[in-house]
């Protein structure tokens, strides 16, 4: 069964006697384990996206199954919900970790004991163990962040919504997220995650889909839609340089060539031709022109204008 | 629904204790407040306050019912209002439970609290002061009547914070209206005026509330079973409301906002 489905969502709102549109004809799909980034410009409708699927907006038209159930009719579906929504304390601050994951256990319907358990086995796993009895404004930032997401883990839901979850977080405590956010999909929940930040999305993501003026322009595998970006040009270091009689014959094969390095664009197997007119040079490094996530981004935005 | 009751009892009375001072200074301004009213109640009745007992005693139950019901509206509007403002408003709607509900355990967990904290401290006050309020169990029907009626008005005033947030100002006129619905003296009204007694939230339950505390009186079950309708009357109003606020506030998008 899938972890998300909605299907062709839309949102308008009213604002100053207009009609906004927020969102238009959303659909997603996530598969248990999957972690899709969900990514757009500021105002592009991802939080509406969330929001909608969480229950927590209505949809003008559309729909959302969490593991099969509508989380707008159906409460049952909320249990296999957890998120973390971006700008929003999460927590409650006067309480302390363990009452937190506690509280908020029994609101997703767990017993209270088994709460605290699996609670405490969270915090352990969060690197949050010896701050159990330490009230959540006393944290660091990172800390209630780990925490935040600890909470919307606390009764193993099938998919997690994680709005911004490394916005504010220094290298340390952003790497420790990302390693969690692979962890818990590993375990088999499907993770939705927005973010502006492209490297976490790239470092993380099986997927990516990327919204602009509430309308998804793209969404492919993560590494498929940055390959659809990559050049064919390899780039290729050689030790020692290239005699003049070499160079000429690379030209012959469409390649660029220096003293050091030779460009070559044509197609592929030509590249085995180049390799061997280089032959005996020492090879330092043959790579392919890459593209990253924040090209592609930049691109299909910008294309999209 | 009683593993609800349970964590939010436990959560509220946490958040209670967590930090001492404010606790303390909380009992402390509380019974302060309760002394300072019935102290100027005694000095504006002036030497013949003695011959005024009973009307004495109806004041101090009128303030402190006053009290009471002014917390319980704030505590959820005012409750809900902040924590869209921190954001575990939308953690809390994230419930299978639903939002009614969750409302409804935090209202019975924090009066329990409220009440436990009022009962102390009306027992403090008639050490200190020599008055007597007779507490028959039969007190519990009309605070009951009350009770449903505060909670209805409470649920209105949610309704207005789900979909506006800022509600103080709002609150602190409603706190006249509150001292006049639960304080007013309708043991002289007749006629069309016992009409609109009924109609009034909350004020036929107090009235009993004076006349079984204050005066000793015993229970009238026909004005009970009034009071009763016109609790259940206001409570149903006010969740008809939350919940029409609710889905409101949802095709609007603006359940967490602030």
């Amino acid at each position: 069964m899938k972890s998300l489905e909605a299907a062709k969502l839309r949102k308008t709102y009213q604002r100053r006697g207009k009609q906004v549109e927020a969102v238009r004809d959303v659909s997603l799909v996530l598969k248990p384990g999957e972690v899709m980034a969900f990514l757009g410009p500021n105002g592009a409708g991802k939080t509406t996206c969330i929001k909608m699927i969480a229950g927590l907006i209505q949809p003008d038209t559309g729909w959302v199954r969490i593991a099969g159930l509508d989380p707008h009719r159906n409460p049952k579906a909320l249990r296999m919900l957890g998120a973390v929504l971006e700008g929003n304390r999460n927590l409650y601050w006067r309480l302390t970790p363990i009452e937190n994951l506690e509280y908020f256990g029994v609101l997703r319907g767990l017993n209270p004991g088994v709460a605290r358990r699996q609670g405490l086995a969270l915090l352990e796993r969060f690197g949050l163990g010896d701050k159990r009895r330490t009230p959540v404004q006393a944290l660091s930032r990172g800390m209630q962040q780990k925490l935040a997401i600890a909470v919307a883990l606390v009764h193993q839901p099938q998919l997690l919504l994680l709005d911004e979850p490394t916005l504010g977080l220094d290298v340390e405590a952003s790497e420790t997220v990302k390693a969690l956010v692979r962890e818990v999909a590993q375990e088999g929940c499907a993770i939705l995650l927005t973010t502006h930040q492209l490297t976490v999305a790239e470092e993380v993501s099986d997927r990516v889909a990327i919204i602009k003026n509430g309308q998804i322009i793209a969404e492919k595998p993560t590494r498929e839609l940055i390959q659809q970006f990559s050049g064919a040009a390899y780039r290729i270091k050689v030790a020692g340089p290239i005699d003049p009689d070499k160079i000429t014959k690379l030209e012959a094969l469409d390649a660029v060539a220096t003293e050091e390095a030779v460009f070559y664009s044509g197609p592929p197997e030509g590249l085995y031709q180049v390799l061997a007119t280089l032959k005996p040079l020492p090879l330092i490094q043959v790579q392919q022109d890459q593209a990253d996530l924040t090209q592609v981004f930049l691109k299909l935005v910008r294309d999209h204008d | 629904m009683i593993k609800l009751l349970g964590a939010e009892l436990k959560r509220i009375w946490t958040e209670f204790i967590r930090y001492p001072v404010d606790s303390i200074s909380v009992v402390l301004i509380t019974t302060i407040i309760f002394y300072g009213l019935f102290l100027s109640a005694s000095y504006i009745a002036g030497p013949s306050a003695l011959a005024l007992g009973n009307r004495l005693d109806a004041i101090v139950v009128g303030y402190v019912l006053w009290f009471l019901v002014t917390f319980i509206i704030g505590d959820i509007a005012l409750g809900l209002q902040a924590e869209a403002q921190t954001g575990t408003l939308e953690q809390v709607l994230l419930s299978p439970f639903g939002v009614l509900k969750i409302f409804l355990a935090r209202a019975i967990a924090s009066l329990t609290l409220r009440l436990s904290l009022i009962v102390g401290i009306l027992s403090l006050i008639m050490l200190i002061t020599g008055s007597h309020l007779y507490f028959p169990p039969s007190l519990f029907l009309p605070l009951f009547t009350v009770l449903l009626g505060a909670y209805g008005l409470a649920f209105i005033a949610g309704s207005l914070a789900l979909l506006f947030k800022r509600v103080q100002q709002l609150l602190g006129l409603l706190q006249f209206v509150l001292l006049f619905m639960l304080a007013v003296p309708t043991e002289g009204w007749s006629g069309p005026l016992k009409i609109v007694e009924l109609l009034i939230p909350m004020t036929l339950g107090a009235s009993l509330l004076r006349d079984l505390m204050a005066q000793n009186q015993s229970l009238d079950f026909s004005q009970l079973g009034l009071a009763l309708l016109n609790g259940v009357g206001y409570f149903a109003l006010g969740v008809f409301i939350f919940h029409w606020a609710e889905r409101r506030a949802k095709r609007q998008g603006i359940l967490g906002g602030y």
